[in-house]
């Protein structure tokens, strides 16, 4: 873990013109985020236990970045009440994945209602 | 699906047959007799029926509860919903100083709309409940607004409070924290394929895609969930399955969107159909004619709408005129609404308009331009060319309402006058489009939440049903405020039914 949270670290300290979490090409037909790139290098078994078909859960999210309350959103919010990550309609009960997707862009589930919210993540 | 949905069947009848091990190989066919995991209480849905089910069963002491979601959030409609809940003789009631409501006077109220099809027995049971589910919620740490209980429509008294934030999260969430802290396990992305019976026609327990992301079929893997006690369906209505809404209601328009989330869509009523649990009122679909198709779910329309139906007009855009009473009630302003059309069928949204400076900080308005589900348009020239609207036929349509409203007077329409507002520019314009909201048939169950099987009118054992996807409560219209009522206690209600079943 320690390894991961300095390259991340060191990833992030590199990145000058690249938004951290951009989606690239990174391997084949595969993209992935920027600020994953190291994580790319060692393996998809980093996130996908076992086999790179298998099924990921938030633990591989959460190993990194913490629980869903705990990660501060540093875009500008519409208003005080629309933090998707202390959301007033799921708060913990929201999966990584129903907003973030790590080799696609994906529409964020507030954006079915509020959708001038909220974009692509 | 149904392919493997009766070959499931099957080969649960073979297993307790002894014959399992003469089965073909197929993957999704493990003999009944094996399982992946055990559990006491399986709940299908994370709403406030599956919720309050879970938390409850947990309190009764009926062991290990697991509640399987398929969506990757918690809470289902619920979550996303106004947060309204009907409750006589609440505390603010009390305060307010209305002594004269009880649980009698709000079903009074309900057999009213639900026009002789609702009923009275479940009702009372919910309303009579209704204090107890209050007290939860307070207890899990939902906040309601200070002071707020108001009369909402249908009810004759104010009885309807709401959640701080006006939007039933604010329940499901603590809920589903208060949960998790007596040991309720919660796991997302679950999707029910199907139950699995014995050959004497006791649910043993589920089969689930495990991993499942919507609305791929595909995804996730199966597993073979036992439930030692009880699967409760806690799983919503189906205003999202376009089939079946079609077939069941073919007067509801296929353009109408939904204020449901995108997982309403009935697959685990449907199942527990197929294994013979009794449908009722399937057709009795309620819909809204105060949707905007600029904005999802139910959306700031219907707070924007109770200005712009009072002070406004709504006028076609293919004519430039009005087209109906916008006064008139749901079902007769959904009608008229959903005959603009293009030539090619298409909806031609209608839009409705009112006096910008007359509520320039009015949060509705704020929150609709700001949100662009609403513009502010300078001119009538302006508006026209926004929206394609026949120019000199909108000015001929506004001169005549100004003239109309001068002698409040609406000999096109008869429309009550008493709240009409000469109409100058700038104004704030919306587009609108009826929306399906709530269905009020589904599984019926007795009084105590047990399931019933068509063929015999006894329950399923072990199979239980709470909230949106149980049917025959209502009747005919569910009034508002009444669905988080009923999900909430029939969530008390079906553990202490299955804790004298077991």
């Amino acid at each position: 873990m320690k390894r991961v949270l300095i390259s991340l670290g060191l990833m992030l300290a590199l990145c000058n013109t690249a938004q951290a979490g951009d989606l690239v090409k990174v391997k084949g037909a595969t993209k992935g985020r920027t600020n994953h790139q190291f994580i790319y290098e060692e393996g998809c078994k980093t996130c996908h236990q076992g086999s790179a078909r298998k099924y990921v859960d938030d633990s591989a999210c959460i190993d990194c970045h913490g629980n869903i309350n705990d990660i501060e959103v540093t875009r500008e919010l519409v208003l005080e009440e629309a933090n998707p990550h202390k959301s007033i309609h799921f708060n913990q009960g929201a999966s990584c994945l129903a907003c973030h997707a790590e080799h696609q862009t994906k529409a964020p589930v507030c954006s079915e209602c509020h959708r001038t919210w909220f974009d692509e993540m | 699906m149904s392919n493997r949905r009766s070959f499931l069947r099957l080969g649960a009848g073979l297993a307790a047959g002894g014959l399992a091990a003469g089965l073909p190989a197929v993957a999704t066919a493990a003999p009944a007799t094996r399982w992946d995991e055990e559990v006491d209480v399986l709940v299908i849905g994370s709403g406030f029926a599956g919720l309050s089910s879970a938390l409850n069963a947990k309190r009764q002491g009926l062991g290990k509860v697991l509640v399987l979601e398929k969506m990757q959030v918690i809470g289902g409609n619920s979550a996303i919903n106004g947060g309204w809940f009907a409750v006589p003789k609440n505390p603010i009631q009390l305060a307010q100083g209305i002594q004269d409501d009880s649980p009698a006077e709000l079903v009074k109220d309900q057999m009213i709309s639900g026009r002789g099809m609702a009923d009275e027995a479940m009702l009372t049971q919910i309303a009579e409940h209704a204090l107890g589910a209050y007290h939860m919620c307070v207890d899990a740490g939902v906040e309601f607004r200070k002071n707020f209980n108001i009369q909402v429509g249908g009810h004759n008294k104010a009885r309807a409070i709401r959640t701080k934030h006006g939007t039933g999260g604010d329940i499901t969430t603590k809920l589903y924290e208060a949960g998790k802290q007596e040991g309720v396990e919660y796991r997302l992305q679950h999707y029910i394929e199907d139950f699995i019976l014995n050959s004497e026609g006791e649910v043993e327990g589920v089969v689930v895609r495990r991993g499942y992301r919507f609305p791929d079929q595909k995804t996730g893997s199966l597993v073979r969930i036992k439930a030692n006690k009880a699967v409760i369906c806690a799983s919503g209505g189906f205003t999202r399955n376009m089939a079946l809404r079609a077939a069941v209601d073919p007067s509801l328009d296929p353009t109408l969107d939904g204020t449901n989330h995108l997982g309403a869509t009935g697959e685990v009523m449907l199942a527990a159909m197929a294994h013979g649990a009794l449908p009722v009122h399937l057709n009795m679909i309620q819909t809204g004619h105060w949707g905007s198709p600029d904005e999802g779910g139910f959306g700031w329309s219907n707070a924007l709408l109770s200005i712009g139906w009072h002070e406004g007009i709504s006028v076609s855009v293919l004519s430039g005129k009005r087209y109906m009473n916008e006064r008139a009630d749901r079902l007769t302003c959904s009608t008229a609404i959903m005959k603009n059309r293009h030539q090619d069928g298409t909806p031609a949204y209608p839009l409705v308009l009112f006096n910008y400076n007359d509520h320039p900080d009015d949060d509705r308005v704020v929150r609709a331009l700001r949100d662009e589900m609403a513009w502010k348009v300078d001119s009538l020239e302006q508006l026209a060319e926004k929206f394609n609207v026949p120019l000199a036929e909108l000015k001929q349509t506004l001169a005549q309402w100004n003239a109309q409203v001068t002698k409040r007077t609406d000999p096109d329409f008869g429309r009550k006058m008493d709240t009409a507002v000469k109409l100058k520019p700038p104004f704030v314009v919306s587009r609108i489009w009826p929306k399906v909201h709530y269905c009020m048939g589904g599984l019926k169950t007795d009084m105590g939440g047990r399931v019933l099987d068509c063929r015999t009118m006894q329950p399923i054992k072990k199979l239980y049903g709470a909230g949106e996807v149980t049917g025959g409560v209502h009747g005919h219209a569910r009034l508002s405020s009444t669905s988080c009522l009923e999900c909430l206690t029939m969530g008390m209600i079906v553990p202490k039914t299955i804790k004298a079943d077991a």
